[in-house]
């Protein structure tokens, strides 16, 4: 669905892409993750035609971007992380207006409206002014309008940002809901677990470059880190501090999950041969990392992002 | 406690570029173009009245008051192009004609002899009007004495002569007609017709605030990033602006225009006329409207904030009015001045709405200042194109 192969994009002496490749395919929720300056945002822009970029070659529904991007942002919508509306209009003078200024036939638009209000529960204020709804409505609301042209792929920058949790979980339930729509979703977020529980797919950018994409089970699995996951036998917390509690490089993910912050092989089986005389059984031992948090902060901190 | 709350106060305040510029800049900026636009008025060594003079009488008499002027350092005689000319196209503020038969005052008793004609700019107010008459007045006044002077040495120096002076009648009420430029005979100017232009002008241009607060909060909310995404198109976001506002001040211009001719007679005031025609009042608001569009769009996409928006809305908008005569009449500035008040579009718009309320005029009469108001906005908001294209590229 999206294909980018050596994509460069400078500003100036700075730069933001440093020959990027990625792919991503239909119907899955793709998640974007990057420190602030790793070239999220340019991707972003460049993929919906707001910036050139200097080199590289991008395809999208299998068009090339540059000569195609009038036809392909009429099936795309860009929610971006402000609430990009008018707050002294009503939630259907919103939608009317940005769906208005789409072109889109009549009846199309009028069914488009029905599902974007529908989809994000916003039935019972259409008649609100944007200014005088909440957080989480506002967000809605944000959405919303990004379904009035019923894109095939759309990206959210950070669209949960500043709400509260119910209204987070609400919005995460819609964007899960497009994936049987067989929407596209490209999704940036700070927030790892909403990551976690949406994505099928994630790439890490950092300085402009993908330093790691894949599944997230794949990618906890990862070699890349410097942690140890030791799957054990159901134990009581309790028993494993008394059993642990001489070593300050392992610390207990919940009862039958151990990490240890080391790869160095004394160190592992110095703790297998401890938790063998303590009768724990050992499951599994995998390198790897227990959250999408701590692989993120590895594999980001080996370099800081330049841009 | 009070001492933090003191200089928190002054630490923000001196932060503040914005306030600073609306604090000293724009203070110092207004003191020194009213202060060079005033500048000659108390001056005594500096012309403050720009004239002209055709003299049809060709006489001693005649050539006489002529003279007086001439040395007069309040007065700046021009040399008109045309006899028929009149005074705004012949960038003077009177032309004073001397008829044939001027002379026969001085030497005749009946009072039946030409009259001065003074044909007035129409945007000339009534005290500059007395200044001038005052002037005419005077050096008439002082040829007269010198023919007294002449007629009694001569009489003297013929003492057998028992021949009395002729006794001369002087009336000062038929010794000067005067019209106003474009004027029916009789009629004059009022303070509403030689003010409302200005307001009217200086009010349109206030659609600056609101049109660029709207404008950067559109960009500030990326709403105008999300609009790019839907295939808008600059022409079709700049139109979307233009329009509506166009309607807008085209509303304000006939707002005012009522207020003048129906709420101020009630105030004891005249009543405001449209001297010239309605196609040529429609042409100036409208090109004028573009012009402070085009301004305000301009000013959106160079500025961050809508706080930077209001003050160097407001700041502009104030110091164009101060340049272009809105605040101080342009026949009282110095030439300098004068030239300088092009630069403003306000200037041209004035110019406009004079032409359309006092000088009569019609569609072509305006359509000097509705080319260069067109031009300004268009020009205005090509700039404002290229900004808002690079800046919204810069920060997508």
């Amino acid at each position: 669905m999206i294909k980018i192969e050596g994509l460069y994009k400078t500003y100036g002496e700075k730069t933001a892409l440093n020959g990027l490749s990625l792919e991503i395919k239909e119907g899955t929720i793709f998640g974007l993750l990057g420190p602030n300056g790793a070239g999220k945002t340019t991707l972003i822009s460049i993929l919906n035609g707001l910036t050139q970029f200097n080199r590289g070659k991008v395809t999208v529904f299998g068009l090339p971007l540059q000569e195609n991007i009038q036809a392909i942002r009429k099936r795309c919508a860009l929610i971006p992380q402000t609430l990009a509306f008018y707050e002294n209009l009503t939630v259907i003078e919103n939608l009317n207006f940005f769906g208005g200024i789409q072109n889109i036939e009549a009846n199309t638009l009028k069914k488009n409206i029905t599902y974007a209000v529908e989809t994000n529960r916003l039935g019972s204020m259409l008649k609100q002014k944007a200014s005088t709804l909440s957080g989480g409505q506002k967000r809605r609301l944000n959405i919303a309008i990004g379904l009035l042209n019923n894109p095939d792929i759309l990206f959210f920058d950070e669209p949960t940002v500043g709400i509260d949790p119910e209204s987070r979980n609400e919005i995460l339930e819609t964007i899960l809901s497009f994936k049987k729509a067989n929407k596209t979703v490209v999704y940036t977020s700070h927030y790892m677990p909403e990551i976690e529980k949406i994505c099928d797919e994630v790439a890490i950018i950092n300085a402009g470059e993908i330093i790691k994409q894949g599944s997230i089970e794949s990618m906890l699995s990862s070699d890349d880190v410097s942690e140890v996951i030791i799957e054990i036998r159901e134990t009581p917390t309790v028993e494993l501090e008394r059993c642990l509690d001489k070593y300050s490089n392992i610390s207990i993910v919940d009862e039958s999950t151990l990490m240890l912050d080391t790869k160095a092989s004394s160190a592992v089986a110095e703790i297998l041969t401890l938790l063998e005389k303590s009768d724990i059984a050992v499951r599994n031992v995998r390198y790897g990392t227990t959250t999408l948090e701590s692989l993120f902060i590895a594999l980001t901190s080996k370099g800081r992002a330049d841009v | 406690m009070f001492k933090a709350m003191l200089i928190k106060e002054f630490l923000l305040v001196s932060r503040d570029k914005h306030a600073l510029a609306a604090l000293f800049i724009m203070p110092a900026v207004f003191i020194l173009i009213m202060s060079l636009a005033l500048k000659d008025v108390f001056n005594e060594d500096k012309a403050l009245i720009e004239y002209a003079v055709i003299d049809q009488d060709k006489s001693l008499e005649s050539y006489s008051v002529v003279s007086k002027l001439r040395v007069n350092k309040m007065m700046n005689e021009h040399n008109i192009s045309t006899p028929f000319g009149k005074p705004k196209e012949e960038g003077v503020q009177f032309i004073v004609v001397i008829p044939k038969g001027f002379k026969s005052q001085f030497t005749q008793s009946d009072a039946n002899h030409s009259a001065l004609q003074i044909e007035v700019a129409s945007d000339i107010g009534q005290s500059h009007l007395m200044l001038f008459k005052t002037q005419i007045l005077s050096s008439v006044m002082q040829t007269r004495l010198d023919a007294i002077n002449l007629a009694q040495e001569m009489q003297a120096s013929r003492s057998g002569d028992t021949k009395k002076p002729q006794k001369i009648v002087f009336d000062e009420k038929k010794m000067m007609k005067i019209h106003y430029a474009a004027l029916d005979e009789g009629e004059k100017p009022t303070s509403t017709q030689q003010s409302v232009p200005s307001w009217i002008v200086f009010g349109l241009f206030f659609v600056i605030i609101p049109m660029s607060t709207i404008f950067i909060s559109e960009r500030k909310q990326n709403t105008l990033m999300r609009l790019s995404t839907m295939n808008v198109s600059l022409p079709v976001l700049f139109g979307g602006k233009i329009i509506p506002y166009m309607l807008i001040n085209q509303l304000q211009v006939w707002v005012m225009i009522a207020v003048g001719m129906f709420v101020v007679p009630l105030f004891g005031a005249a009543a405001l006329t449209i001297g010239g025609d309605i196609s040529a009042l429609v042409a100036v608001s409208l090109a004028l409207s573009l012009s402070a569009i085009g301004l305000s769009i301009l000013i959106a996409v160079v500025v961050d904030s809508v706080e930077q928006a209001t003050t160097i809305g407001g700041i502009i908008n104030i110091l164009l009015g101060a340049i272009g005569g809105i605040m101080v009449p342009k026949f009282v500035m110095p030439e300098f001045m004068r030239d300088f008040a092009n630069v403003s579009p306000m200037s041209w718009g004035l110019e406009g709405f004079l032409d359309v309320f006092l000088r009569r005029g019609t569609l072509s009469d305006v359509m000097y200042e509705v080319t260069g108001l067109a031009l300004f906005g268009l020009v205005s908001l090509l700039i404002a194109a290229v900004i808002f294209n690079y800046k919204i590229r810069r920060v997508a």
